[in-house]
């Protein structure tokens, strides 16, 4: 089956966390994504855990290989005047470029948009830096937790009494910000092939994150309340939590959001009722006395049947899945082929996420595993800029190709 | 839909959008409206389930007051149809000839029953987009399941991860779950309509709530993979020595001196505390700090607590951003949302946007996700009023309607 971005060629200075992410979705849809590297100062994700059999090596982690299917890789010095040279006749080529560079970093590589605009006048220019292009702390060094700290995402997350949790993730890093990014960028993309016009497309990764709060923030500048962390108790529903289940560290979420699921769990858990409880009002005032009824009767049950006890009933109910179950046990996952193992040049046969979205007549899976560095090096080189073998090797003896 | 392909003031000009969702799909809807796109919110007499989502406008309830609701719903127009009945359906078939993409969130199998599913709004118009976003998918075992957000969360893994280590795993806030679910629908449909422009051929998309809360996994199924360590909630205590949050004088900050690949920014906060003449931070410089292995230690923990608390406890949360700021180590302050109000670089990029809502509130919200210098996206107008442009809507698509009836009548479209 076809891809949907099929012909569109992109030259991605993106590394680590988000940018990666970002042209990651890009290359899965089928854009043609050439990951602009060099070995003398790695994208740190090539060097962090997991490795394939612990052992430590810049093609062996599993992070950058998730963050970098179906991408092919060059490695090129920008700061040889040769190496500047090259990657111009690539940026001509491309529809888009994309970096999650600090301001400043790109004109400094001699890369700025205008360079850029003078070589391809209708590119599609994206920046993802932390704070923004301009403005006052636009030189911020940013990563996911340091984002989410200063979006209020961390300061929502967790106990009322206890200090700010988070998500555990550097999570802006894995789904607000390369989102909203890859969706801005195919809107561009689409301009450009309407009207043959190009655009910087300025992406600040404190922003996204706030839209994925923006209730919660509209609920101070509307109203003047300032949320703050709630645990798992919801304001409209209860029971509405996490309750512990039988084995260790096994649990089991729940979600009561009508009177008849309500009356469902009691059946299926043996709750005692009271007349009050027959309505949310009255359930959500004894949001914690039904809580504790719920845990007593879960932590003697396992949490898998129960989930499907629980949803055969009409309650809306999930095990609490770790990092294995979601991987080896969880038959919707399976069912879906949400797992795709590829077969990778030195890690071998390795597990990527699919996308997580199916098409009826497209295809959405990773195309190929992570590229080595340079893997691509050379084909590259002769597809885009009509060298020759001898040429490239004198490119490479020269510290351009590197 | 073609638009003008000269003067076009934005991305998405000419794209129109079927919005029959709720909380499962208008975020997704609001992302096209807001980069230009025509986007008709499908609703029952009753209004779309957003209305009924708390944060309300405060002292008021009823269709207009949510604030879930006016945020997600930016940019659209409103039209009332009954697609349980046959009139409201052939409204909806008449639109569909119009429309670019349709956005939909009922359980599998609902707009089978109506007779609104893809194949038959596809011979309607082969071009048509249509997202489904559900729970887990079209099919499978938990096809037929119901969750809120927070059994997304838990099933996705994403539950797992977060909470503190001596407490149950506790869920992110605001419906991330389905937020996500609306983001990558939008990334999906986005490249679907990309393609169909050019092709004629549109597709239709099965989006799982559950897969898109996998995504945001991290490193951790790789570390089962390839480790076979399964990854745990840290909150209440360091990630790693270094990094993590620190209560502070006025509240929290995070840190993140060790948490990064290559320990790179170790050595610059060691040296920050030597500078502010810490006590004990000499400790800090010994070579054992430069591996994670030590790092990830309960020892090392204790250390670089005992080490930096005094110091930390000393000082704002301001001071402590500006003086790590000022030395390039990663460190924030922890904001709550009356925080995000002043601060300037927000301010300078107009990041917060106001519209005027109802009951004589000014609306104000997050704005421009993402900046096009060409395109920009734009804040044109607030949530529509529940059926607000119902007449408009379906003057526009009488004819058709009409035509589509006689078709219909004549059984070339089951």
């Amino acid at each position: 089956m076809k891809r949907l971005l099929h012909g569109v060629t992109v030259a991605d200075f993106t590394w680590i966390g988000a940018g990666a992410y970002a042209t990651k979705l890009l290359a899965d849809l089928g854009a043609d994504v050439i990951k602009i590297e060099t070995s003398t100062r790695l994208d740190s994700l090539r060097v962090g855990r997991p490795f394939k059999d612990k052992i430590p090596g810049v093609n062996r982690s599993g992070y950058f290989a998730d963050r970098n299917s179906s991408k092919r890789s060059i490695t090129i010095n920008l700061k040889h005047a040769e190496g500047l040279v090259l990657v111009k006749k690539l940026v001509a080529r491309a529809n888009l470029v994309a970096n999650n560079f600090t301001p400043g970093i790109m004109d400094k590589l001699g890369l700025s948009y205008d360079v850029v605009k003078q070589i391809r006048p209708d590119i599609v220019y994206a920046s993802m830096s932390m704070q923004g292009a301009t403005g006052p702390d636009c030189k911020d060094l940013g990563y996911g937790l340091t984002i989410g700290a200063v979006t209020g995402i961390q300061h929502l997350i967790g106990l009322p009494d206890r200090e700010p949790a988070g998500t555990g993730t550097n999570y802006p890093d894995h789904i607000p910000n390369p989102g909203h990014a890859a969706f801005a960028m195919i809107a561009a993309l689409r301009h450009q092939r309407r009207t043959g016009q190009g655009q910087v497309v300025d992406i600040a990764q404190t922003e996204p994150p706030m839209a994925m709060i923006g209730p919660s923030i509209m609920n101070y500048l509307v109203n003047r309340k300032v949320d703050g962390r709630r645990g798992n108790a919801h304001p409209a529903m209860a029971p509405h939590g996490v309750y512990p289940c039988r084995g260790e560290d096994r649990w089991i979420a729940i979600a009561v959001a009508s009177d008849a699921q309500w009356s469902a769990l009691r059946q299926v858990l043996g709750l005692p009722d009271k007349p009050e409880w027959s309505h949310k009002t009255g359930r959500l005032a004894d949001r914690d006395t039904l809580d504790n009824l719920v845990a007593e009767s879960t932590r003697d049950r396992h949490a898998i049947p129960l989930m499907e006890a629980l949803q055969k009933a009409g309650v809306a109910a999930g095990a609490v899945h770790d990092a294995s179950d979601v991987l080896t046990h969880d038959p919707q996952l399976a069912a879906r082929g949400h797992w795709l193992v590829m077969d990778h040049p030195e890690m071998g046969p390795s597990t990527y996420n699919s996308a997580p979205f199916r098409f009826s007549d497209a295809d959405s899976a990773p195309s190929s595993p992570a590229p080595l560095l340079g893997q691509h090096t050379r084909e590259i080189c002769r597809e885009f800029m009509s060298l020759d073998d001898v040429e490239i090797d004198r490119l490479v003896e020269c510290g351009a190709l590197i | 839909m073609t638009g003008t392909t000269e003067c076009s003031r934005h991305a998405l000009d000419g794209i129109v959008v079927l919005d029959l969702s709720g909380p499962m799909g208008n975020y997704c809807g609001k992302l096209f409206a807001d980069l230009g796109a025509d986007v008709i919110l499908v609703e029952p007499a009753t209004g779309v389930p957003t209305r009924g989502m708390e944060p309300m406008i405060s002292g008021h309830e009823g269709a207009e007051a949510s604030l879930v609701y006016q945020y997600q719903n930016t940019n659209k127009r409103s039209v009332v149809l009954d697609l349980e009945h046959a009139g409201g359906q052939q409204s909806l078939r008449a639109l569909v000839k119009g429309a670019d993409l349709l956005i939909e969130s009922e359980h599998p199998g609902v707009m089978h029953a109506r007779g609104l599913d893809y194949q038959t709004l596809r011979k309607i118009n082969p071009a048509l987009v249509m997202a489904s976003i559900t729970p887990f998918g079209q099919s499978g075992p938990y096809a037929d399941w119901q969750a809120e957000d927070i059994v997304g969360l838990a099933l996705g893994g994403m539950l797992y991860l977060g909470g503190y280590t001596d407490t149950a795993p506790i869920a992110a806030f605001g419906d991330q779950a389905i937020s996500a679910a609306n983001l990558f629908a939008a990334v999906a449909a986005m490249a679907a309509l990309y393609d169909a422009e050019a092709s004629g051929s549109g597709q239709h998309i099965d989006i799982s709530m559950q897969e898109c809360v996998v995504m945001g996994l991290e490193n951790a199924v790789q570390f089962y993979d390839l480790e076979g360590v399964v990854r745990k909630r840290t909150a209440g205590k360091q990630r790693l020595a270094g990094t993590g949050v620190f209560r502070c004088k006025d509240g929290y900050i995070y840190l993140m001196a060790g948490g990064v690949v290559g320990n790179r920014f170790w050595p610059i906060t060691t040296q920050w505390l030597l500078d502010e003449g810490v006590e004990g931070a000499q400790a800090l410089a010994d070579p054992r700090w430069l591996s994670q292995d030590f790092l990830a230690t309960d020892e090392a923990r204790k250390i670089f607590l005992d080490i930096f608390n005094p110091f930390v406890l000393a000082h704002t949360k301001q001071e402590l951003h500006e003086k790590g700021r000022a030395r390039r180590i990663p460190i924030a302050p922890v904001y709550d949302t009356s925080d995000l109000e002043h601060r300037e670089q927000l301010r300078h990029r107009e990041y917060f946007v106001s519209t005027p809502g109802p009951y004589g509130t000014l609306l104000r919200m997050p704005g421009a996700p993402y900046k096009l210098s060409a395109t920009p996206w734009s804040l044109r107008h607030g949530a529509p009023r529940l059926g607000e442009h119902t007449q408009e809507i379906l003057a526009q698509v009488g004819a058709t309607a009409q035509s589509l009836a006689r078709i219909e009548a004549s059984g070339e479209i089951q």
